[in-house]
């Protein structure tokens, strides 16, 4: 049996046509790991093209507001292209160019991954094809369009239920006809082995710094908090603490509208059932017949129907606890930090937010409490806008439209 | 006529459900009637992630209408009652897992299947489908893509299979296959262990389907049955077997 499992979770679920490639894909990451030039040229990078370290930020004002915890905020979203995905997308579109791959795909939910995606390419000089969910493509608009500035090709998946899932899908099927010349950047801590070890190390880079960060400021933390969708974020920030007994860790999940079927992406609350989707075993939201189930949440990275195979061992072994945080929730706490801190949570990072309040409140100030903020809400804008300020934001887009369709008219009476 | 008459050894694959449960009926007998020599009957998974397009939609559409594993069940028991010839039940590890590997084979043995194909459970990481299909006397048939390499192959080899399914190319399903030395020479590789290989994916021509069975034990026809029934979608039976007996070389 291959490694590759955490627990009973993990494995390389996969038709034979991808156990090739994957097999290569390991040994190639094996290599690469071993070999510090592979890893001085992903810190440069990191520092002179991604922004790091991100900051460590002291929120003053929410820590007097909440009255109890101290609270610090892992600016990660202050990362070049605005998440964490970004280091994820570095050290894979690095192993893929050591492969002699020139070729890049990639899924993506929210967008930031396939943003993340495009730039590393469109800096390397590979060629990018992002799949992305066509209920996607409408919500995070801002970032198709970036993507495309990058040169990247966006291929809208119409199939299942048009969003990050269904990307995957189609993902996996074109490099199962192309991956002699083609990399596939998964954009989380999940799918066969050996993406979720992979992602994990590229992504701990976030948790290395907190340790670094806090130690200066002779800070220990009782709990760290991280939004989980396919849990890349949080296993990378949490990574230099899993072997240890403290803090706690705490994994925020989308609660969506409530907990009935296909209204939340909970999968770690007794809601997820075993299962073995997408070439790795672990917790999925399926149906009572076995099919994946919808999912919604109001951020596009959550809405994930399964979870990294580590996170749901973690999980089951208790090293890390679960909770949700609804839609509004996530709002409210878009606002809180906004309003306090001149910080704008992405929707996916506020469910982490909203939890980091609440166990702040819980605490008591010899207790420090650190949040990951994985991303900045900038490309939000169209559905925080469209919540939080209706009337004024409608007025606006219909004048900007207006104006777009004058000049499109006066182009072609020209 | 049937199979008997054959010319060509047709595996020919179909969606129970799709268009909807009754026309899905029809087309297991007009497939029997084209002269197929095996059917697979795929079992619908909402992440069918080997398939192209054509596929991927019958999927969705047989889910739709109703398609649950109970009901595929009830097709299937309904059609080996009817029918010598053998039944192969093709799905995926997200379906075959969730209903317990052991009980999913011993429920299909019941009900009449020769073999079981999951192609996301090859034969190193299968949750005990090879030892369970062994105990119940069922198929379990390994999937080999053109392309593995020689150990994968040994392995694949090692667990003595009768049947083994051979894509002729990478990829998913759907798209056209050209037969050449490359995929010819990939069959007869697997041929050589003794297993009777059933070649496909992409398989939509008489002539396809012969200069495949130089080489192959039966061919595999599924996108093209598919497609046919998606432009018939009320009445698909006489294009079906029609489409049946031309590869077969019934008609
Ligand atoms: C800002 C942000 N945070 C979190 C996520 C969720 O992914 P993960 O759980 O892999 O960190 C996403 C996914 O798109 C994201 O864009």
């Amino acid at each position: 049996m291959n490694s590759g499992f955490f627990g009973a979770f993990g494995g390389r679920y996969v038709a034979e046509v991808l156990r090739g490639p994957l097999d290569e894909l390991d040994l190639a990451f094996q290599e690469a790991s071993r070999d510090a030039t592979f890893w001085e040229e992903f810190h440069r990078i990191g520092a002179e093209y991604v922004g790091r370290p991100t900051p460590l930020l002291f929120a003053e004002n929410s820590t007097r507001e909440l009255g109890g915890a101290r609270l610090y905020i892992k600016l990660e979203g202050l990362a070049n292209t605005g998440a964490h995905k970004i280091n994820n997308a570095v050290g894979q579109a690095l192993l893929a160019r050591r492969m002699g791959k020139h070729r890049i795909i990639a899924e993506t939910g929210a967008g930031q991954h396939g943003l993340a995606t495009a730039a590393i390419c469109a800096k390397l000089g590979l060629e990018c094809t992002v799949y992305m969910g066509e209920v996607d493509i409408n919500r995070q608009r801002p970032n198709v369009y970036l993507m495309e500035v990058f040169g990247a090709t966006v291929v809208p998946v119409a199939s299942g239920s048009r969003t990050l899932k269904d990307a995957v899908n189609e993902a996996l099927r074109d490099w199962a006809g192309s991956y002699d010349t083609t990399h596939y950047i998964i954009g989380s801590a999940l799918g066969p082995s050996p993406y979720p070890d992979m992602v994990r190390e590229f992504q701990s880079v976030i948790g290395q710094e907190v340790v670094r960060q806090l130690s200066e400021r002779e800070v220990t933390p009782t709990a760290m908090v991280a939004c989980v969708g396919g849990g890349s974020n949080a296993i990378g920030f949490f990574a230099p603490y899993l072997e240890r007994e403290a803090p706690r860790l705490i994994g925020v999940e989308a609660g969506g509208r409530g907990p009935e079927p296909g209204q939340h992406a909970a999968r770690l609350n007794g809601l997820g059932r075993t299962g073995i989707v997408q070439g790795y075993k672990s917790l999925f939201l399926l149906d009572d017949d076995g099919q994946v189930s919808h999912t919604h949440s109001v951020s596009a990275g959550l809405d994930y129907p399964g979870v990294g195979p580590q996170l749901a061992w973690l999980g089951e072994q208790g090293r890390i606890e679960f909770r949700t945080a609804t839609d509004e929730q996530a709002l409210e706490a878009v606002q809180f930090f906004a309003r306090n801190e001149g910080v704008v949570f992405a929707l996916e990072s506020a469910h982490g937010g909203y939890q980091a309040m609440q166990l702040a409140r819980s605490l008591s100030s010899n207790d420090a409490v650190v949040v990951n903020m994985s991303g900045r809400g900038d490309k939000d804008l169209f559905i925080t806008a469209r919540e939080l300020m209706p009337e004024t934001w409608h007025e606006f887009l219909v004048s900007e439209a207006t104006s777009i369709a004058a000049s499109l008219e006066e182009g072609r009476s020209r | 006529m049937t199979r008997d008459d054959a010319a060509y050894r047709i595996m020919a694959h179909m969606i129970p459900f799709f268009p909807d449960y009754d026309a899905s009926v029809q087309v297991a007998s007009a497939l029997i009637d084209g002269g197929a020599s095996y059917l697979e009957i795929q079992f619908p998974y909402s992440d069918p992630t080997a398939d192209g397009p054509a596929i991927q939609g019958a999927c969705a559409t047989a889910l739709d209408r109703g398609f649950t594993v109970s009901e595929g069940w009830r097709f299937v028991r309904d059609l080996t009652a009817r029918t010598p010839v053998p039944v192969f039940v093709m799905s995926y590890a997200g379906l075959v897992y969730a209903h317990e590997v052991q009980r999913f084979v011993k429920t299909a043995a019941d009900a009449g299947v020769s073999g079981l194909i999951v192609p996301d459970l090859p034969v190193d990481s299968d949750e005990g489908l090879f030892a369970a299909a062994a105990d119940a006397g069922v198929h379990a048939v390994p999937v080999i893509a053109m392309g593995a390499g020689e150990s994968r192959l040994r392995l694949i080899e090692s667990v003595g299979a009768e049947y083994v399914y051979a894509s002729l190319r990478r990829g998913t399903t759907g798209s056209h296959t050209e037969i050449g030395p490359e995929n010819s020479a990939f069959v007869d590789r697997l041929a050589r262990s003794g297993a009777r290989v059933l070649a496909g994916f992409g398989i939509a021509t008489r002539e396809q389907v012969r200069a495949v069975l130089d080489h192959a034990h039966a061919a595999v026809v599924g996108s093209a049955f598919v497609r046919a029934i998606g432009e018939n979608p009320t009445a698909p039976a006489d294009p079906v077997r029609r489409l049946c007996a031309r590869l077969s070389g019934i008609g």
